[in-house]
């Protein structure tokens, strides 16, 4: 694995070019890639759910979407990126077992999409490009220093996502 | 109960509990392929949910993935993955050789989700009657893609109430370990209320 940073479940990394950034593996979690491609800074989070129960004290905030974003920006400005020319890109959040859980709008997959949505638009924080839904598996990779996200699945090739 | 305060006792007790399901489960695989069926002793772990996918070979890994929920007195999951390799070979001995080519036709998707059925009855019958607890597996659902996409879904679950999965896992294989056998992994991963529950019948004390 040449250099590549590894973001694993419930975490969150951020990173300069030319660092890569990759998650492997996303089913219904979702992947969010931030972007201050002028900077050449970005950062990607590897979440599993959208907020936390309320009442439970969380010791991995990164693995909610709402709370990895805004953890996420937070660190990033705090390394000089600026807030206005941050990009967002979404990948996962698929249903992996679909015929089962009828309303796939209601899927775990599908609310991390909705909630991500919410808290960028909540940010003022712009949605590039998604790779998102479907029942199958992903791995995002994002390249800091071209600012290219590759989005590798099992069953579809690979894709790149605009941005 | 959080899992981190299990005690050797208490894991010793599950280990041997699943022991005799996992046979029951490899009987019942081993009389559908007409092959035996070796076992390794289940290993029990309790392990950061962050790590499971390492545990099945990597999340990139492909793997057919057969998942159902356990329903009745005690809740969880079962989770049954085999190697993409394994998959094509279980076809392969269960199927008439025209149609054991792919594993996501429909009758190698059903193929598959009923090996599932008849591997988590079998466990859940033997835990539930050594435990007296009436255990219900789902109907089973099947994914075939990178192991870490197939685990989230059951990741997901668990992660709601922490960051730790019990987990109860064998590996089977055919004749010659090793050898071009089948193999896969069978993971148990009670929800956490109910692990109190099955401890409590296992008599394991704390």
């Amino acid at each position: 694995m040449s250099g590549k940073l590894r973001v694993g479940i419930s975490e969150f990394r951020v990173a300069r070019a030319p660092a890569v950034l990759i998650a492997y593996g996303l089913g219904s979690c979702l992947g969010v890639i931030l972007d201050d491609r002028q900077r050449c800074l970005g950062g990607m989070a590897h979440t599993l759910l959208p907020t936390p129960w309320s009442g439970v004290q969380e010791v991995r905030p990164a693995k909610f979407v709402d709370a990895a974003i805004r953890l996420m920006v937070d660190e990033l400005i705090s390394l000089g990126a600026v807030r206005g020319s941050l990009t967002a890109r979404l990948v996962g959040g698929a249903n992996m077992f679909e015929p089962l859980y009828a309303p796939s709008d209601d899927s775990i997959g599908a609310r991390n999409v909705r909630t991500a949505r919410a808290t960028l638009l909540a940010l003022e924080i712009p949605v590039l490009a998604e790779n998102v839904g479907g029942s199958h598996g992903r791995t995002v990779e994002f390249d800091l220093a071209t600012g290219q996200v590759l989005v590798r699945s099992v069953h579809g090739g690979d894709t790149i996502l605009a941005g | 109960m959080t899992f981190n305060r299990l005690s050797e006792v208490q894991l010793d007790a599950l280990k041997e509990v699943s022991n005799i399901g996992m046979g029951h489960a490899a009987t019942a695989l081993s009389q559908l392929i007409g092959e035996t069926i070796y076992l390794r002793v289940p290993r029990v772990t309790v392990t950061d949910i962050a790590q499971v996918p390492e545990l099945i070979g990597g999340a990139e890994r492909v793997v057919a993935g057969v998942t159902l929920r356990i329903l009745g007195d005690a809740r969880g999951n079962i989770l049954l993955v085999f190697p993409r390799e394994s998959a094509q070979r279980l076809l392969a001995c269960l199927l008439r050789q025209d149609e054991a080519g792919a594993v996501l036709s429909e009758i190698g998707v059903s193929t598959l989700k009923e090996v599932g059925n008849i591997l988590a009855s079998a466990y859940l019958n033997a835990l539930g009657s050594l435990l007296h607890l009436t255990l219900i597996p789902s109907v089973p659902m099947l994914a075939y893609d990178m192991a870490g996409a197939v685990v989230d879904y059951v990741l997901i679950e668990l992660s709601q109430a922490g960051d730790l999965a019990l987990m109860v896992e064998t590996e089977f294989h055919g004749i010659t370990p090793g050898a071009e056998g089948i193999k896969g992994h069978f993971f148990l991963l009670p929800d956490p209320a109910t692990l109190d529950f099955i401890l409590d019948a296992v008599g394991g004390a704390p």
